[in-house]
């Protein structure tokens, strides 16, 4: 599933995400090494997206103890002459990288994530919405690949909506490669009426 | 130059950050906000009918709005904070000050009813605060397409420390700022400025400290 775009987590950051395996940090090391690890730390619970990446490695906010992109425990401050026991380590996740979109493998098995060779990715943006309601709201097509195609601000786009626990939908939206600077913009705009009308509709449906 | 300051309150927190980053000292006066209540008592309401803080006083001058004091403090000595090059870009800095009172309204109203038990209608409080999140969500979101990390141009203003507290600190009044890339990245480039400052919730960029040779960093594990 796709969960976020290159451009919005950039070198020695980390970021919260909601997955159907739970809450993950997606995070990226200095040298760009992009790794997932579940957004908790084996030390006390603390969220890992709280914390920080520096170098090759992701630090809990809390004591600061380090994990390596295949969750091994690096460094404990505390104790700084200890060599981690290896069995102290986060869950990790595989993810890839094309287009400039983040995937999550949901499953080993899981084929290729979908390559769209005339779209780039513009941004994303929560709607309090599933993606039946989008899909309609939008008034467009749904692949198999599970993309969504239609039309903003009259350009073609393409629609990455990834469904939250919570109800909500994470929407990655991608514009036309050729798109202008004033065309991404409009298509932001629209994408915002978009968000209005699948949220109306759904409260709409709600008080009925 | 006299702050009247509340560790805890975000409108002062955008005074100190400001004289801060510009390098003003300031005088700190603590005002026993909670639980004292010290801001509604005699003293204080003679110099803010108001009731409330920051106050800033420099000789005859005293201010009581955290805006005008940002206002104040760039025009002494970084006019470029202003945030006034051109006539859009002054109506734009102006129309973040004002944004900024709604996330006073908003976030912050949601902050006090969730940390200080303050009655009030929380959902309603959440949900304008949301409003406004995904209002300065797109605006930043332009804001980055024009290649600008900052809410009026491509370097820091007053409308960016006026914004700045309220969205850092909306986790505590149950908001999250999880579905928000463009804002998580803004409040990094803040937290990144040379001579930025803390409150209690919101920290400096740890990995710009350098790696701790010995002990803990946060509490001892
Ligand atoms: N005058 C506004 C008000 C700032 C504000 O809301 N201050 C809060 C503390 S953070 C306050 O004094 N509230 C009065 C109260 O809640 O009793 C400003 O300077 O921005
Ligand atoms: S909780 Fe993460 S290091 Fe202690």
């Amino acid at each position: 599933m796709p969960v976020a775009l290159s451009s919005d987590i950039p070198p020695a950051t980390v970021i919260p995400l909601q997955t159907p395996s739970g809450p993950m940090a997606l995070w990226r090391s200095a040298s760009g090494r992009l790794s997932m690890s579940a957004d908790r730390c084996p030390h006390r619970g603390m969220r890992l997206s709280h914390g920080f990446v520096r170098g090759e490695a992701l630090s809990c906010i809390y004591h600061g103890w380090s994990y390596s992109q295949d969750g091994h425990c690096l460094r404990i401050p505390a104790h700084p002459d200890l060599e981690p026991p290896a069995a102290i380590r986060v869950a990790t996740a595989t993810v890839c990288e094309t287009g400039g979109v983040v995937w999550l493998a949901l499953a080993q098995t899981e084929s290729q994530p979908p390559r769209f060779s005339h779209h780039t990715p513009l941004r994303s943006l929560a709607f309090a919405a599933a993606p039946t309601a989008i899909l309609v709201a939008l008034n467009g097509r749904a692949s198999a690949d599970g993309s969504m195609q239609g039309e903003l601000a009259g350009l073609s786009v393409i629609l990455l909506c990834a469904p939250q626990p919570d109800g909500t939908s994470m929407v990655h939206v991608l514009a036309p490669s050729d798109a202008t600077l004033e065309e991404r913009l409009a298509i932001s705009s629209a994408t915002e009426a978009l968000r209005r009308t699948a949220e109306t509709a759904l409260a709409t449906e709600a008080a009925a | 130059m006299k702050l009247y300051d509340y560790i805890l309150s975000p409108s002062c927190y955008k005074v100190r950050l400001l004289a801060a980053l510009l390098g003003i000292p300031l005088e700190l006066r603590a005002v026993d906000f909670h639980p004292g209540g010290e801001h509604r008592k005699p003293e204080l309401l003679a110099l803010n009918p108001a009731g409330s803080i920051p106050i800033l006083e420099d000789g005859e001058l005293r201010l009581t709005e955290s805006a005008a004091m940002l206002v104040y403090l760039a025009s002494l000595t970084s006019p470029d904070w202003l945030g006034r090059d051109t006539a859009a870009e002054a109506a734009r800095t102006e129309q973040w000050l004002s944004f900024a009172q709604r996330l006073t309204a908003s976030l912050g109203g949601a902050r006090l009813c969730e940390m200080l038990l303050r009655p009030g209608d929380l959902a309603a409080l959440q949900a304008a605060g949301i409003a406004a999140l995904r209002e300065l969500e797109a605006a930043l979101f332009a804001q980055r397409l024009h290649g600008e990390d900052f809410l009026v141009a491509g370097r820091p203003t007053i409308a960016d420390i006026a914004c700045f507290p309220y969205v850092a600190l909306a986790p505590d009044g149950s908001v999250s700022l999880d579905p928000y890339p463009s804002i998580r990245l803004w409040l990094r480039a803040i937290r990144a400025l040379p001579g930025f400052i803390e409150m209690p919730g919101i920290h400096r960029l740890h990995e710009l400290k350098p790696e701790p040779v010995h002990g803990a960093e946060g509490e001892p594990a």
